[in-house]
């Protein structure tokens, strides 16, 4: 079974050093972890809080509170699909079936190769773009579920994979 | 500021800017319902139930967090607002488990009394509640968060007034929940186990484990926690006569301010252990048998008297309690003065160093014996110095940690091991066991080279900083670097942190025991001089005293040279004026202190010895040598609550009452004199020790009777003009200081302060056959020599080995590993312990806890005066190590 990226523990103590005693940078640092290793492992959690003079309690507070950040590693691609009102009514439920087939994961789940994770949002805000979902930062929109499978093909899940 | 005004409820009111609605309705008797509001806390309008309506804006709004503006018309009571409360109680209802039934906070839920109070019965939602597991691991607390309403009152104490952090909010929305890092179970977390959550929780999801369920209790009684010197003042509720439960007390001007410590919230079950003294017994024919009191209490008088016809008086010896009151010292101190004629007087404060604190009483003359803890929240910056108060006195603690956290106080703190407070401070200083003298000359000669000492106090105050200032100037640094091991650097930075600032110090044990504890007094005094450190708030020493009345027993005289006051013994006028009160002769003689009794007895001097409160063959070292001495008595009287290793070896064991079972006044270590009142009787026929000490008086003979605790009162406030204020009864009041110094005179009459020469001393030696050095201090579960905390089932049940703390590098070059059992010698005696290696620690330090396995790490130290030149001091010793299975 593939591994998710090692962490380089060098990489994380210069992030941590660069905002030691930061107390207010708590949440740059945070995402700065998320966007370097794709997670923030638990074992970083104490030195964070050593080096922003925080309680360790404070920082898991904060990590388990956003949905953006995470304790637990995710896939290259996160998947993010729109469950707004807009969406719904576009038929935003059904694109979430044919994904969860797509990609055989279900919603908060990770693929055991690390590629994908399958998540659902509130709302992405891009109502206009109804039925809509998001790939990493990459906004998709007006989603039908041939337009899905290229998408994933793009990220290089061939069809029926899983 | 002017007031702002508004209306709550059509009724006027004013109160000052920044004053919430909540506060401002309160301040005027108008109640509003809350869940998540606590006085100490911070407010965050969690629970919503506050909500109150203005009528102008028509807004409705949280009033614990919305500052009052003027001219609001607020109404708290509308239909409206009953709706809205309504609805919010009806929701926390169907989020929340049905199990009243079996809930230990019964009819105390305040969900549950704000549900009366609004008339909610049926809540008529689907009910949802949210299960999570039971905790109940550990023998203190149990979590069962299925009752949690979220109102944070747990994460906020925990923050905000215990600074420990083990828990906050993890999760979001419906799963959000109070959690440890990683979820981890209560003890495996950062908790101190201070309880302090147990107490503020509303409902019953965190509540104390009691070993049979109790419910609410029958009786709550305020008193004093009988533990270490803070003096917390607690709520003990009993059911039939026992304690089942402590909490710290409602009242808002309390040192503890709605927090405890693992001992003052969970240990008090000792009270009720069958190991209770609960009648008096008599030795005959060679073993302890039940007596009438009023059979031993003339045994006793007999003997005493007679022992003194025939030996003299110096041939009986009186060993008070730091444990007992102010009144049951005056009178212990007193029945050996006035009656059997002789100042061998002690008390069990002697081995947390009282001959060390003389010195700052000797060259203050006892001034600036007044210091609140609260000032440390309000000083400029903070020094604590051979203290480590998250174990030893955990609520002086809260107070650094706070000061430092919320406040932003520089914390400096000197000490080999890094201790709980190290995260907490701005600058720590890893020296040298028994180096402090240097380290404090040493900064006090860079500040002197700097030029930066507060001239103005130096000149109006004190006497002899010239002498003292070329002292410093010839005070070579390289040498402090060679004592201390800290390096140049790190002394300047410590400079840089105390220049320009008036320092308030927190000295412990690690200088009042240690072996150059006079010149590290001496020292620090200097220190405090030269930068104005001294008379005034914020600033000046702050003593942690171990335990709850060591100051009371030294100011009652229960010590060899000083009469009742601190006044010394030696002092003839003081002693003709006692002669006065007391209308009898005095003897000049000094008195035996703790050490020297034991040395008497051993060379057979010494004929009786009374005990009261007291377990020296526990918590004196050498117990073997003590057991030995106290052998040669021809009598020993053991007044105590406990049968102890001391007990066993008396000729008459006298019953007497804990804290909880008496009245009587304790003073604290900030010098405040707090009375309390009995809350459940004594088991058995045990007596207060007071009255115990009464009879007594009355079977010698002595006209006065003491038959009531007022008649002491009355007496101590009449003659002891420090303790003027005790007759009025008032649960607290502060002693009245009185010093010759100037400094602590209004209009500046008095004598001057005098700076003490600057010593030099060598590095000390190394030892080839003992190269560690052991440390000895305390873990919070126990108090002093834990005479009365190992007898705590809930302590029992945590089952703590009191492991000796190794570093890595030690233990790699002993080839040890955690758990392995290893002896450890030193040149007295050697004591058997499990590994538990410490990352945090120094090569060539190890730490043992004192306290465990019958406090038998005493065997490791010198029986020596403290404080005497001679002494290598109680705190630390050279050891070695060895692996048990290499020594078979």
């Amino acid at each position: 079974m593939a591994k998710p990226k090692d962490i380089d523990w060098r990489e994380l103590e210069a992030i941590i050093d660069k905002h030691r005693g930061e107390t207010w940078a708590l949440i740059p640092l945070l995402q700065d972890i998320q966007e370097t290793l794709g997670y923030i492992p638990e074992e970083s959690i104490e030195p964070i809080a050593e080096a922003l003079n925080l309680f360790a309690s404070q920082v898991q507070g904060v990590i388990s509170f956003y949905a953006g950040l995470s304790l637990k590693p995710k896939g290259k691609y996160v998947i993010r699909i729109c469950r707004g009102t807009a969406c719904h009514v576009k038929g935003g439920r059904s694109i979430l079936r044919f994904m969860k087939k797509e990609v055989g994961l279900d919603e908060g789940e990770t693929s055991p190769d690390y590629q994908f994770t399958l998540e659902t949002v509130a709302c992405l805000g891009a109502c206009f773009l109804a039925p809509a979902m998001m790939v990493n930062r990459t906004y998709f929109g007006k989603l039908s579920p041939p337009k899905v499978t290229s998408i994933l093909a793009e990220y290089g899940k061939k069809k029926g994979e899983g | 500021m002017e007031e702002i005004s508004l209306t709550i409820n059509g009724k006027n009111i004013s109160c000052a800017p920044g004053t919430s609605i909540l506060n401002a309705a309160l301040q005027n008797g108008i109640k509003i319902p809350t869940l998540c509001h606590h006085p100490n806390l911070e407010p965050v309008g969690a629970c919503r139930l506050c909500l109150v309506e203005d009528e102008k804006s028509g807004r409705i709004m949280a009033s614990c967090v919305t500052p009052a503006s003027p001219n609001m018309v607020i109404h708290t009571d509308s239909p409206t607002i009953k709706e809205h409360r309504i609805n919010i109680i009806r929701l926390m209802m169907a989020n929340h488990p049905e199990s009243c039934i079996v809930c230990s906070q019964g009819n105390r839920c305040e969900l549950r009394q704000i549900a009366a109070e609004l008339g909610v019965g049926q809540i008529g939602l689907y009910p949802m509640p949210h299960y999570t597991g039971l905790e109940a691991a550990n023998p203190f607390i149990i979590r069962d968060l299925s009752k949690c309403i979220l109102c944070g009152k747990c994460i906020r104490a925990d923050h905000e007034l215990v600074v420990v952090g083990a828990i906050d909010y993890t999760l979001r929305g419906f799963k959000s929940r109070p959690a440890t890092v990683h979820e981890m179970p209560l003890e495996k977390s950062d908790c101190t186990f201070c309880g302090t959550c147990v107490s503020l929780c509303p409902t019953g999801a965190l509540s104390l484990k009691n070993t049979r369920y109790v419910g609410s209790p029958q009786n709550e009684s305020s008193t004093i926690c009988g533990f270490c010197g803070v003096g917390c003042s607690l709520v003990m509720g009993s059911v039939d006569g026992q304690i089942v439960e402590v909490n710290p007390s409602h009242k808002q001007d309390t040192v503890n301010r709605s927090t405890l410590c693992v001992r003052g919230h969970f240990i008090h079950d000792f009270l009720s252990v069958p190991e209770r003294l609960t009648s008096p017994l008599v030795r005959t024919d060679g073993d302890l048998s039940p007596a009438a009191w009023d059979e031993a209490l003339e045994l006793v008088a007999q003997r005493l008297i007679g022992i003194r016809r025939k030996n003299g008086p110096q041939s009986i010896a009186f060993l008070g309690s730091s444990k007992c009151s102010n009144e049951e010292n005056y009178l212990f101190q007193k029945m050996a003065r006035v009656i059997l004629g002789t100042n061998n007087v002690d008390n069990g404060s002697y081995g947390s160093g009282r001959t060390i604190t003389s010195r700052i009483n000797e060259r203050l003359d006892a001034g600036g014996r007044v210091k609140p803890l609260a000032e440390l929240e309000r000083a400029e910056m903070i020094f604590v110095i051979g203290a480590n108060p998250a174990e030893s006195l955990p609520v002086a603690s809260y107070y650094l940690k706070r000061a430092s956290r919320m406040n932003g106080i520089p914390l400096m703190v000197a000490d080999p091991r890094k201790t709980a407070l190290v995260p907490f401070s701005s600058l720590w200083l890893p020296l040298a066991p028994n180096s402090d003298y240097a380290m404090i000359s040493g900064l006090a000669a860079i500040l002197y080279k700097r030029g930066s000492y507060d001239k103005d106090f130096i000149s109006q105050f004190t006497e002899g900083f010239d002498r003292y200032g070329e002292d410093l100037s010839s005070f070579k640094l390289e040498g402090v670097s060679r004592v201390t091991g800290l390096d140049g650097e790190l002394m300047e930075r410590a400079a840089d942190l105390i220049e320009g600032k008036k320092i308030a110090f927190v000295i412990g044990h690690g200088i009042l025991q240690q072996r150059h504890g006079i010149l590290s007094m001496d020292a620090l005094l200097n220190l405090a001089l030269m930068t104005g450190s001294l008379g005034g708030e914020g600033k000046g020493l702050h003593f942690l005293t171990m335990e709850n009345n060591q100051m009371g027993a030294w100011d009652m005289g229960t010590a060899p040279d000083f009469l009742p006051g601190r006044k010394s013994l030696h002092n003839d006028l003081i002693r003709k004026n006692w002669e006065q009160n007391w209308e009898v002769k005095l003897s000049p003689d000094p008195g035996l202190n703790t050490i020297r009794m034991i040395e008497e007895a051993e060379k057979g001097n010494l004929k009786a010895l009374y005990v009261m409160g007291e377990n020296p063959l526990r918590s004196l070292p050498q117990p073997e040598r003590i057991s030995n001495a106290l052998k040669n008595l021809e009598f020993m009287v053991v007044q105590d609550i406990l049968a102890t290793e001391t007990t066993l070896m008396a000729d008459v064991v006298l019953p007497g009452a804990a804290f909880s079972e008496k009245g009587g006044s304790f003073t604290n270590m900030e010098g405040r004199i707090q009375s309390f009142e009995q809350a459940v009787a004594p088991p058995g026929e045990a007596k207060p020790d007071w009255e115990i000490l009464g009879l007594l008086f009355a079977k010698m003979r002595y006209p006065k009777r003491y038959s009531s605790l007022d008649k002491i009162k009355a007496e101590i406030s009449d003659l002891v003009p420090v303790y003027s204020a005790l007759e009025r009864n008032e649960e607290q009041t502060w002693i009245k200081e009185s010093s010759n110094s100037r400094l602590f005179h209004l209009q500046g009459e008095g004598e001057p302060i005098h700076f003490s020469p600057v010593i030099k001393t060598e590095p000390e030696r190394s030892d080839e056959d003992y190269p560690l050095r052991a440390i000895l201090g305390s873990l919070r579960y126990h108090l002093g020599s834990g005479t009365r905390t190992a007898h705590s089932v809930r302590i029992k049940d945590f089952a703590l080995k009191g492991e000796v703390e190794i570093s890595l590098e030690d233990s790699a070059a002993l080839k040890l590993k955690e758990g392995d059992q290893v002896r450890i010698s030193s040149a007295h005696g050697s004591i058997s312990r499990e590994v538990m290696l410490n990352p945090d620690l120094r090569p060539g330090l190890i730490f043992i806890p004192v306290a465990f396995h019958n406090n038998d790490v005493m065997n490791l130290i010198e029986l020596t005066q403290l404080g005497e030149a001679n002494s290598p001091g109680w705190k630390e010793c050279r050891v070695r190590i060895q692996k048990v299975e290499d020594l078979c």
